[in-house]
């Protein structure tokens, strides 16, 4: 099949697949006294993305799919290098699942433990186990000093190419001044921050989303919603300004909402630059400059309009391909793949945008620790 | 961009104390004359957002916020800065630089002060 033989010609970078950080598979890695809680949590029964006191969703008031539900999961290494494989996927981005809800954990020491666990995991368990596997240091928010330590813990670690910053049920958003620390260790260490949501049912932002009395209304709104108020904090902060070399990519929201926010805010701004006087430039300027996951990506019946939509931020080297692999809306790459890019874009967004992010070569690398390399 | 063809007096030194300005008819433009710390400027009553009249708007300062003021917001620039009465867009009456557009510039004309008259051109 030539479409076959194309997608297989050129670099795939998968931005978002998700590894199943069990209680159990985290548990030898936590803190004491908390590794007994992940002792005892793994004789809970549990649900999809929702662990009672590890990762709860707060979302289960919808009754059981009568049919059933299936989930996915990805135990190993080698299982994630197959299955990526198997859809020409030569990098790929390793997310939680699990932890993608713990933000909304109360408890301080046992959030920031949780996190500390995980990139101790990942790094063991995970990155670089098989080629093309990556990860990505977690931070908690409840947490932005400790969080900054494991980012400068971290830092020159060669499996390691960015850091997750959580956004399922945050309560204060990404981009307050408390979070600074957080910003200042990845931009000093020359890492990107990656923003990914999940659904939860919270009390506050989106807090609306209790009022969907279905799985399709909930998830419709949630992730975007979430990109858009974080972006918007950081806006209105000054991040892009006060930290220039940090790269930043909302993720798992697809991209038809930036056009939206950025025309919304440049709006905004017309009468309102006072209030933001630190920044040099309308806000499309600094959205045009933040990177973006495609998954899910919007599927719109005359395909055209997508390409149109990604324009209308100058997205051809900002956007970059994400799967979502193994949850129930992944995108298969051949998807965006077939979308009515020129060749040129294609290779863009399917790799090359996401080696430049990350600062990798198409094996992974970083190039930062290639010999010859003038960087630390 | 096409100018004003002549001199014009759109009134006394009297008539502009300093931290004042007002909108003068010149032919069919409206023109805002200022009078900043003593320094006249002329500014056509015309924003370009969506043609408010720009200099029927209040004089101000503005707030800055840098790298040199520790991103603090700090009050500066009193008395350099007009905004519109419609949407607030804030230009610098010396230069006619937009704050909040680096690339939009409305243009100056020219002002200077005769035996008492403010001449616009």
């Amino acid at each position: 099949m030539s479409k076959r033989d194309s997608l297989s010609d050129i670099v795939i970078v998968d931005l978002d697949v998700h590894v199943n950080d069990t209680p159990t598979e985290l548990a030898p890695y936590m803190d004491m006294p908390w590794r007994k809680s992940l002792e005892h949590v793994s004789n809970v029964p549990w649900r999809y993305l929702s662990i009672p006191g590890y990762s709860p969703n707060f979302a289960e008031n919808l009754p059981l799919w009568p049919g059933g539900n299936d989930r996915l999961t990805v135990e190993t290494p080698a299982q994630m290098k197959k299955e990526l494989s198997d859809m020409n996927i030569d990098i790929g981005i390793l997310f939680p699942d699990h932890l993608l809800g713990v933000a909304v954990l109360p408890q301080k020491d046992y959030a920031s433990a949780l996190t500390r666990a995980y990139n101790a995991y990942i790094v063991d368990k995970w990155c670089d186990k098989e080629q093309g596997l990556k990860g990505l240091i977690m931070v908690a928010p409840q947490d932005p000093e400790g969080g900054a330590k494991e980012i400068e813990k971290y830092a020159n670690e060669e499996g390691i190419v960015g850091i997750y910053l959580p956004c399922s049920g945050l309560d204060t958003l990404w981009g307050h001044v408390k979070y600074d620390p957080i910003f200042a260790a990845a931009e000093a260490a020359g890492l990107p921050v990656l923003l990914h949501a999940a659904t939860t049912l919270v009390p506050h932002f989106p807090f609306n989303l209790h009022q969907y009395e279905t799985f399709f209304a909930q998830h419709s709104l949630v992730h975007s919603f979430s990109m858009m108020a974080n972006m918007l904090k950081m806006i209105e902060t000054g991040v892009p300004v006060r930290f220039p070399k940090l790269k930043i990519c909302f993720t798992e929201a697809g991209v038809s909402w930036v056009p939206f926010i950025m025309m919304r805010l440049d709006k905004e701004y017309v009468e309102n630059r006072r209030d933001i006087p630190f920044l040099e430039h309308p806000p499309s300027h600094y959205i045009k400059k933040f990177y973006y996951a495609t998954q899910p990506i919007e599927e719109p019946e005359n395909a055209k309009h997508l390409i149109q939509l990604m324009e209308m931020y100058e997205g051809e080297n900002t956007t970059m391909f994400a799967s979502d692999w193994p949850h129930h809306d992944f995108d298969h790459p051949r998807k965006v793949f077939n979308m009515p890019f020129s060749p040129e874009v294609k290779r863009k967004i399917m790799g090359e945008n996401a080696l430049r992010f990350f600062d990798i070569d198409a094996t992974g690398r970083r190039n930062k620790f290639k010999v010859g390399s003038t960087a630390k | 961009m096409e100018k004003v063809a002549r001199e014009y007096v759109v009134g006394t030194v009297e008539e502009f104390p300093v931290g004042s300005h007002k909108v003068v008819k010149v032919d069919n433009r409206e023109i805002g004359v200022f009078n900043v710390n003593g320094e006249f400027y002329a500014l056509p009553n015309l924003c370009p957002h969506q043609v408010g009249p720009l200099c029927q708007g209040k004089v101000s300062g503005t707030l800055v916020a840098n790298k040199d003021t520790d991103w603090k917001r700090t009050w500066d620039r009193e008395g350099e800065i007009v905004y519109c009465p419609w949407h607030r867009l804030e230009f610098d009456i010396k230069t006619g630089d937009c704050l909040a557009f680096p690339d939009i510039k409305i243009r100056s004309y020219n002002v200077k002060v005769e035996e008492g008259q403010i001449k616009v051109w």
